[in-house]
């Protein structure tokens, strides 16, 4: 059976549930940031399927910014946990509660 | 010539020398003094001017300033017989006053203050003089209330001054708060609050004066006029306001402040019911005589002179209250001479005596300052309405006038004759007392030995003044000169203001039986006043020979009634309480409870918001979900 | 033949995020998270989105992982890093495990049951320069007509990006006087 547009979604959706139970249930800071990568993949992997099967490239063309912003925030975001954990010594999310009250 | 002009450069320049004073002049007391004086010698001038060439008919202009809805404040003169004669006395007077100041003060350290601070006055009593409606009117009447205030405070370093100006202000407000209540209902009685305008009105339908709300409003306006001019009950401020400077006391609490009461009553006459009248005929008479008393009774000699002016005030509203406005501002012009020479003397004699006040410490200055003696012995002769001198006029109309009332209306008014007869005797005795202790006798200190006469700045305003004191009655005669426009030394546009009334008075004793012996009599119990007080005062070597030989008395003189500390008791025990309850009510419920519940409140609110930063990023992630949920479940239809 | 490669390479993308979520390990993640972006590369490639699979594999697996690689090795990961399966985490996860898988199958079937289409041709005709094609040349007409605005934008955000991680990564002048040690 030819995978219809149904099934890719399905796939994406698979994957971006498993990613966002990573981020709810893993502490390690850097564990959660690639499962929020996991999320955007999925979101990619779905774009990419409504765009072949409606017949555009909007969705592909949406999908090489994703891509692109996602690389930019990756190295941002890795460049603040290294300053956060050289004031803090740690990376487990349930220490770094200083916003605390 | 153009009135409105004239009238406005009268008005602003004093308030032009008040600006550059303040501004520029705090420091250079010289300079101050000549913009000052020159500035008071220049109103006098163009007043002297416009009183000469004015053609008597009266003049009324003014000018919208302010508008709410339906209610527009307009400013404007009013200019008829009794502005000018006002207008004449305030600049004659205050021009020769402030000469006198500079010698005065000359070893003072704030002369431009002081000066600052008479040119104030000046502008705001120019502008009572002047107003056509009584919201100026009560603009400039708080304006003077200022000056007042800031003129007695001039020794603001000790205790006795700051006080006694704060106790002029509030005591005066309290006056001020009944005058105000009065000429908004005025405006909500009548509908206009131009002089003129109420004038027609009254004239036209003459039974409204009978009316409740004719004798409310006559009476609230005539609250303004007991908190000004110290009449009962609230009189207390007048002795004390003698703290300031000596020449304040002589312009402001003697010749034309306190006048300005007496002044506003005459505008407003027509509005006046037969209530009224009566109400201030009793208390002015009373006031008469006990002030006279309790003029024995001090040892001060400002605060003698300041009862003295009381006994005088009293006498004008007694003549007010007879329905005879014109006598009233006859012997508010005459009193204005005698009392600012007795004023000027005895700054005179204070200054040459280094600041002592204390009339057992002076004596034998006859000797050692001739012509303060000579002034201070023609104005006290001229209070005491001694025959031919300016008081006798002014005076005696006002006594026979209150005979009249009692031979006319009723035996009950006699009471009115009584006590200012009583007030005429007093007078004699304490102005006797005051010159035969000052200035007969051996002098009784060290600075009364050395005093020596003042300088010519103080002396020629004395000589001038006196000399009016001796002669300004005269204009009764009616000596007419250049066509009719001046009688005597006064314009005769002023002299229409009293004549009639004179006149009338004056008639009306001729037909009378007792008139004529009633007259004599008084004279003759003058003189023998100031005999007698001759022989019981002027052998005394310290100390006041009354207080020795009838202490009681003494003491209930002094005391002056015991009204003072009757209103101490009454604010310390009575209003105090009352307002620490409100100020308790405020504090509990209105600080306490709105004010810092509120911001209790928000802190509370706070705190519990505050729990849901947890800190925790798998919380936040958490909430960030059941966010989206919610939104889903409202873009699907669920919710 | 293309519905075997989607069932082998779509289980092997899913088993391996599993992997990455249940892992004791952070390097193990991170390997895992390569074999499943290249997963999804293979799917990307059943869609004709060559193009695309190229770029994930090119930026995503081989330059943000290997960033993530680097920055694992760097940090200190300690011992603790077991998923700690404690009562509300683990029940907070599963129902939001559900709750999602099941949202995203309803998504899924709300859309018709739709056939294949065609094979991509290479090059968008000329009438529809926006047709879904397989050559680079589609993605660049329409990066650079339709899309130019958010293009430039995008190179913005990368300089920003870039000036923000230097100045993120510079080491403070002095050390902190009072550090938490941990």
């Amino acid at each position: 059976m030819t995978p219809g547009l149904q099934a890719y979604l399905t796939v994406a959706g698979v994957l971006f549930a498993i990613g966002f139970a990573g981020v709810l249930l893993r502490r390690n800071v850097l564990i959660i940031y690639m499962c929020l990568e996991l999320m955007l993949t999925a979101s990619t992997l779905a774009l990419v399927a409504f765009s072949r099967f409606n017949g555009t490239m909007d969705g592909a063309i949406f999908v090489f910014f994703i891509i692109t912003v996602a690389a930019a925030e990756v190295a941002v975001g890795l460049a603040i946990i290294v300053a956060l954990y050289r004031r803090r010594r740690t990376i487990q999310v349930d220490e770094l509660n200083y916003l605390k009250n | 010539m153009n009135l409105p002009v004239i009238f406005t450069i009268i008005l602003l320049l004093p308030l032009i020398s008040a600006a550059v004073i303040t501004l520029f002049l705090r420091r250079s007391g010289k300079l101050a003094e000549c913009a000052s004086v020159g500035s008071g010698f220049l109103i006098m001038g163009l007043s002297l001017y416009v009183l000469l060439t004015w053609n008597g008919q009266t003049f009324h202009q003014s000018w919208e300033w302010l508008r709410f809805g339906n209610f527009s404040y307009s400013m404007g003169y009013l200019f008829d017989n009794q502005a000018s004669l006002m207008l004449l006395v305030v600049s004659f007077v205050a021009g020769w006053i402030q000469l006198f100041s500079v010698g005065y003060m000359d070893e003072d350290e704030a002369q431009g203050r002081f000066f600052g601070g008479l040119s104030i006055f000046m502008f705001s009593m120019l502008g009572i003089v002047l107003a056509d409606n009584l919201v100026m009117l009560f603009v400039f009447w708080e304006l003077v209330g200022f000056s007042s205030y800031m003129l007695i405070a001039h020794y603001y370093k000790t205790d006795f001054a700051n006080m006694a100006s704060r106790k002029a202000f509030i005591v005066n407000r309290i006056g001020d708060f009944g005058f105000v209540v009065g000429i908004v209902w005025c405006y909500h009685h009548y509908g206009t609050l131009d002089l003129q305008t109420l004038a027609n009105i009254i004239t036209a339908h003459p039974d409204l004066l009978g009316t409740g709300a004719a004798v409310g409003i006559g009476l609230l306006i005539m609250c303004g006029f007991v908190g000004k001019s110290a009449q009962f009950p609230i009189q207390v401020w007048l002795t004390d306001a003698m703290a300031g400077p000596t020449p304040v006391s002589a312009l402001i609490h003697a010749a034309t402040m306190v006048a300005a009461g007496i002044y506003l009553m005459a505008r407003v006459f027509f509005l006046l019911p037969p209530f009224t009248q009566e109400w201030i005929m009793w208390s002015g008479a009373g006031m008469t005589a006990f002030a006279g008393l309790c003029a024995l009774g001090q040892t001060d000699i400002k605060k003698s002179l300041a009862y003295s002016t009381l006994s005088h005030l009293g006498y004008m509203a007694t003549a007010l209250g007879l329905g005879y406005p014109g006598l009233a501002l006859f012997h508010m012009a005459m009193h204005a001479c005698f009392k600012a020479t007795l004023f000027l003397g005895a700054g005179s004699v204070i200054h040459a005596c280094h600041h002592e006040q204390d009339i057992y410490k002076m004596g034998g200055l006859l000797r050692r300052m001739p012509i303060t003696a000579i002034t201070f012995a023609i104005a006290s002769l001229s209070i005491c309405a001694m025959p031919f001198f300016a008081g006798y006029y002014s005076k005696d109309s006002i006594i026979s006038a209150a005979y009249l009332m009692g031979a006319n209306h009723g035996a009950v008014f006699y009471g009115v004759y009584v006590l200012v007869f009583v007030g005429a005797v007093c007078t004699s005795l304490y102005m006797g007392r005051l010159f035969f202790v000052v200035f007969l006798g051996q002098p009784r200190s060290e600075h009364a030995e050395h005093a020596h006469e003042s300088s010519a700045f103080m002396t020629i305003p004395l000589i001038i003044l006196g000399f009016l004191s001796l002669t300004a009655g005269w204009v009764v005669y009616g000596w007419t000169w250049d066509n009719g426009h001046m009688i005597w030394l006064l314009p005769a546009s002023c002299v229409q203001v009293f004549i009639g009334d004179f006149n009338l008075i004056a008639k009306q004793v001729e037909s009378s039986s007792l008139g004529h012996p009633l007259e004599i009599l008084d004279i003759v119990l003058g003189v023998a006043a100031i005999i007698a007080t001759y022989f019981f005062y002027g052998r005394a070597r310290t100390g006041d020979p009354l207080a020795a030989k009838a202490p009681g008395v003494y003491h209930l003189l002094e005391r002056h009634g015991w009204f003072d500390d009757f209103y101490d008791w009454y604010v310390a025990k009575v209003q105090q309480p009352v307002c620490e309850m409100f100020g308790s009510f405020d504090k509990l419920f209105i600080e306490f409870g709105c004010v810092w519940g509120t911001g209790l409140a928000t802190g509370l609110t706070g705190s519990l918001l505050k729990r849901a930063y947890v800190g925790s990023l798998h919380a936040y992630v958490y909430w960030f979900f059941a966010g989206v949920i919610l939104f889903w479940a409202y873009a699907v239809g669920w919710l | 033949m293309a519905a075997f490669f989607f069932y082998f390479f779509s289980a092997l993308s899913i088993l391996a995020a599993l992997f990455v979520v249940l892992n004791r390990e952070a390097v193990n993640s991170a390997m895992c998270m390569i074999v499943s972006f290249v997963g999804v590369a293979a799917l990307f490639v059943l869609l004709e989105a060559y193009f695309l699979a190229v770029l994930q594999v090119l930026v995503y697996a081989g330059a943000v992982m290997v960033l993530f690689l680097f920055i694992i090795m760097l940090l200190d990961t300690r011992e603790r890093n077991r998923p700690r399966l404690g009562g509300f985490n683990l029940f907070a996860g599963v129902v939001s495990l559900i709750l999602l898988a099941a949202g995203a199958a309803w998504l899924a079937h709300q859309f018709p049951l739709s056939v294949a289409p065609q094979a991509a041709p290479l090059m968008p005709p000329d009438d529809n320069p926006l047709a879904y094609a397989t050559s680079a040349k589609a993605f660049g007409y329409g990066l650079f007509t339709r899309y130019m605005l958010p293009f430039q934008v995008t190179g913005f955000l990368l300089l920003i990006a870039m000036v923000g991680v230097i100045v993120l990564s510079k080491r403070p002048a002095a050390p902190p006087a009072n550090e938490p040690q941990r």
